[in-house]
């Protein structure tokens, strides 16, 4: 299992954050921001896991539906719904990308010894999506790969519809 | 003396250098005997070499001196130059950059290539020295006198004398005419004046050299004797215009005046300045927003004047990065000797269009899509000779680089006349790679453009130069992400063309900025052929039929709140943007146009790289989002939407 | 056998120029600036001075008015190692003086050639 920025006693700073039911963290040292929500540009044609672009700090990035590569029912934003914005790798490029959340949580420790492997089956979601579960007072919570997302642009949901 | 690194200068000094004499050599395989030529190549070795020694680079100084001494013997005519000659220097350039450069450039190499040299000298001397032209000879007359303070001064009449005795044969006279009485004299003083007549098959700039130093402030007349003309002992006029002197001194400061012009700017400094007029043309943009919500007039006029500076600032700075392409077709000649030597076919190069301009960043960034291309028309393009002339075509191929303006695009087109595309292969290689299902019908346009998929390839043999066509895809995604298309066309037997559109302007474009639905939209300002208004009746009438009736003649149309399946109920008067590429256009339907915008074009992320409709994506001033609408891809949609409509009869 | 005086504040220049003519048999004593060269050429004994024009302590320029005059250097050829191609300061440097110039960078073999056009042989 791979826990790149694991500090020496074993643990990772992450950002936990909910899409619908489930919470989610991602390694707060990817995150630029967390912004409320913005002016949304929809982009005709683009897959639907990703088919909007904002406004941010004067650079027009990609908006992210992570619920879709996991199979969540989308829904309209709420005074919770946050962007953050994140630093990450896409085909070898750093981009800045910007991630729905329902909610942003806080920023927190998860140790080692509370994580485990998904299992291959079983599971309601695509297991290389994950890269790990972990265990936090009786929650699970999942830390998404990432890589693996974004490379499949989300999954199947993610084919690109031309327009013509 | 000035604070910055010597080395550095002579390194970049020794680029030209080197760039200077391969250019040379490159010209002289097609054109041995030309003097000019090797005097040109002789020349860039000798000041590389001296350069070299002065600055310390004496590795490269010794192994130039070796070049240098074998090219003076094909200066003096004691060796021909051989194409084994010419090549054997071309193959020491690279040996003498590394030299230059500080890199790892071994000493067995260096001797490796100095024998190979030697080997092609002997060679070339065997096969006989050319005939050297016999000398045209000219007789010059030609009258001078010093300044009188010209002594005291330091210029010496004997040594100049003697220069011109070197020219050739010359009879010398002194004039005393003006020499005063002994009473009068003033030893210090020079009063006496020459007349020689020399013959010799040196130029009249040759003698004019040898005053360089006098020139402005003494007499000089030379005069071409010819037959009739009966040599006389003339007085020495009195001093009125001298043209030679005049015509001396104009040039050396025209020379002047265009040295003084030019200026090395470090590229990175370009894109700083760059940056910040984007940063200026977004604020700008939002004062304009400012004053026109703002009653106060003063602040309209500054907003406007503001504007007007901005666009003209802009417009500058895209002139200063434009550089023609010609710096790049270049440096394809040497890949082509190259080439032709490594696959043993006989290629020949020409280039068009080397006078048109792109931005310096997109022309860095051809450099490597555009030897690819033309490897690939070399290996797999063009057949063997022995092929060809099978064929009957002439055994030499022509592989022919261009490039052309075309509205707000530059068009950069690979062409060979080979082989052309093997349909049958792509289909069979496109079935197999589950790219399309056998037997479904697509067309030839489509067909071709499955050699751009990834991994793609239908070379026979995969040969150590092209590779096994990871090229391709990579080439279409660096031409994409310059925000460019790439097209192939081809006619089996007779060849193939690769076509690259790309955009003019990378970081700013004037803009039209249109309203579909809630959502905004530019479209290149250049592009755009004119604006004209859909009215209910036309729009109704052309349901179903996609053409608009304009001026006699039929343009097909979009509705771009279709294409975007924005979902809302149409608005009542619709307008059409007339857009084209230069060859074909298409209309545009938009809910409204909200007027010229100028934009800085930011590009959109890899997510969206293969949305086709759209070419980047702009921040308005009020902070919202606008694409920036491709239109390359709409004329193109365009014309297959009015194709299919035409065979659906 | 000749005597050249070479005058610049660039030893690598000085050093350039002394090797270049001490092959042609010259004998090359060099000045580090433009009062150094004044205080060695004064009484004369060159038959050949190059200087550069940039100097710190005295500059080219008024070293070479200095020079001319004294009594001394009159008719000693005196060229100046310009780096441009500039019209003004050839003039002002013909108005100081000089005779002749020789523009920067150059190879040995052309300070030679313009060495041997002010020199008579």
């Amino acid at each position: 299992m791979d826990m790149s920025e694991t500090s020496q006693d074993g643990a990772m700073e992450v950002l936990t954050f909910d899409l619908r039911d489930e919470t989610f963290a991602l390694e707060a040292i990817l995150v630029r921001e967390v912004m409320d929500c913005a002016t949304e540009t929809s982009v005709p044609g683009a897959a639907p896991f990703v088919n909007a672009v904002i406004n941010f700090r004067g650079r027009v990035i990609p908006l992210v539906d992570l619920r879709l590569a996991f199979g969540l029912e989308r829904a309209d934003n709420t005074i919770d719904s946050r962007i953050v914005v994140i630093e990450h790798p896409l085909d070898g490029e750093p981009t800045l990308i910007g991630l729905r959340a329902d909610k942003v949580h806080e920023v927190t420790s998860i140790l080692r010894a509370d994580t485990e492997d998904a299992p291959r089956v079983g599971l309601r979601w695509r297991s290389d999506f994950i890269r790990c579960l972990a265990r936090r007072k009786g929650d699970v919570i999942v830390v998404p790969d990432l890589d693996q997302i974004f490379a499949t642009r989300g999954g199947a949901s993610g084919a690109v519809v031309h327009l013509s | 003396m000035s604070g910055s690194d010597p080395a550095e200068i002579f390194r970049q000094e020794a680029q030209d250098l080197l760039e200077q004499i391969e250019q040379g050599l490159l010209d002289m395989s097609n054109r041995p005997g030309d003097r000019e030529l090797v005097d040109s190549v002789f020349r860039g070795l000798h000041t590389l070499k001296g350069s070299g020694a002065m600055f310390g680079f004496d590795a490269l100084a010794a192994f130039t001196h070796h070049c240098e001494t074998a090219f003076d013997r094909v200066r003096k005519g004691e060796v021909a130059a051989t194409p084994a000659l010419v090549s054997a220097v071309l193959a020491a350039q690279d040996h003498m950059r590394a030299l230059a450069e500080g890199r790892e450039a071994p000493q067995s190499v260096g001797d490796a290539l100095l024998a190979d040299l030697r080997l092609a000298v002997e060679a070339a001397g065997d096969a006989g020295a050319p005939e050297a032209p016999t000398p045209e000879l000219t007789t010059f007359i030609i009258r001078f006198s010093l300044p009188a303070d010209a002594l005291v001064n330091g210029t010496r009449p004997l040594p100049l004398l003697d220069e011109l005795r070197e020219l050739g044969e010359c009879a010398v006279r002194a004039i005393t005419d003006q020499v005063p009485l002994l009473e009068a004299l003033n030893p210090v003083e020079c009063h006496l004046a020459w007349e020689v007549v020399l013959t010799t098959s040196q130029p009249k700039s040759a003698i004019e050299d040898v005053f360089i130093f006098v020139i402005d402030d003494m007499k000089l007349e030379i005069e071409v004797q010819t037959p009739d003309v009966v040599a006389s002992s003339p007085s020495i006029d009195q001093p009125q215009a001298h043209p030679l002197a005049a015509n001396e001194a104009a040039p050396a400061e025209a020379k002047a005046a265009r040295a003084g012009d030019t200026l090395r700017v470090p590229a990175e400094r370009l894109d700083e300045l760059m940056d910040r007029v984007g940063e200026l043309v977004i604020a700008q943009s939002r004062l304009e927003q400012v004053a026109a919500s703002s009653a106060d007039p003063h602040l309209r006029a500054v907003s406007e004047e503001i504007e007007r500076l901005a666009g003209e600032l802009r417009d500058t700075m895209m002139v200063v990065r434009m550089v023609p392409i010609s710096q790049l077709f270049g440096r394809f000649r040497r890949l082509i000797h190259d080439l032709a030597r490594d696959t043993g076919k006989l290629i020949d190069f020409s280039t068009e269009g080397e006078t048109t301009e792109l931005d310096k960043t997109v022309i860095e960034r051809l450099a490597d899509p555009l030897v690819h291309l033309i490897r690939n028309a070399a290996d797999h393009g063009l057949e063997p000779s022995e092929a060809r002339l099978a064929s009957g075509k002439a055994p030499t191929g022509k592989i022919t680089l261009g490039a052309r303006q075309s509205g707000a695009e530059v068009i950069v087109t690979i062409t060979d006349d080979g082989r052309g595309v093997d349909r049958a292969r792509v289909r069979a290689k496109a079935e197999e790679a589950g790219l399309v299902a056998a037997g479904a019908t697509i067309s030839d346009d489509e067909l071709l453009q499955f050699i751009f998929h990834p991994g793609f390839s239908t070379a026979q043999a995969v040969t150590s130069l092209s590779g096994r066509g990871v090229g391709m895809d990579v080439v279409k995604r660096t031409i994409e992400n310059l925000r460019g298309s790439i097209k192939m066309t081809s006619r089996p037997g007779e060849g193939s063309q690769i076509a690259l559109r790309i955009p003019l302007t990378l970081a700013i474009i004037d803009g039209l900025l249109v309203r579909v639905g809630e959502a905004r939209y530019v479209i290149p300002l250049p592009a755009v052929e004119e604006c004209v208004e859909l009215s209910p009746e036309q729009d109704l009438r052309s349901t179903g039929r996609s053409f608009i009736t304009l001026r006699d003649q039929l343009v097909p149309f979009i509705r771009l709140r279709e294409l975007f399946a924005t979902g809302q109920a149409r608005e009542a008067h619709q307008k059409v943007v007339v857009v084209s590429t230069g060859e074909d256009r298409v209309g545009l339907v938009v809910d409204q146009i909200l007027g010229d915008h100028q934009t800085v074009i930011k590009a959109l992320s890899g997510f969206h790289a293969d949305v086709e409709t759209f070419s980047g994506a702009t921040i308005l001033g009020d902070g919202g989002v606008a694409l920036i609408l491709d239109i390359a891809h709409l004329v193109a949609a365009g014309q297959r939407q009015d194709a299919q409509l035409r065979a659906a009869g | 056998m000749a005597s050249i005086l070479t005058v610049d504040d660039s030893a690598s220049i000085r050093m350039t120029i002394k090797i270049a003519l001490a092959n042609e048999g010259y004998n090359v004593v060099e000045a580090g600036d433009g009062a150094e060269g004044l205080a060695k050429a004064a009484d004369g004994g060159f038959s050949l001075i190059i200087t550069d024009l940039n100097m710190p302590v005295m500059d080219g320029l008024t070293m070479i008015r200095n020079l001319r005059a004294k009594p001394g250097n009159s008719g000693v050829p005196i060229l100046f190692l310009t780096t441009e191609s500039d019209v003004e300061i050839k003039a002002q440097a013909k108005a100081a003086g000089a005779t002749g110039w020789l523009t920067k960078p150059f190879i040995p073999e052309q300070l030679v050639r313009v060495v041997k056009k002010v020199l008579a042989s």
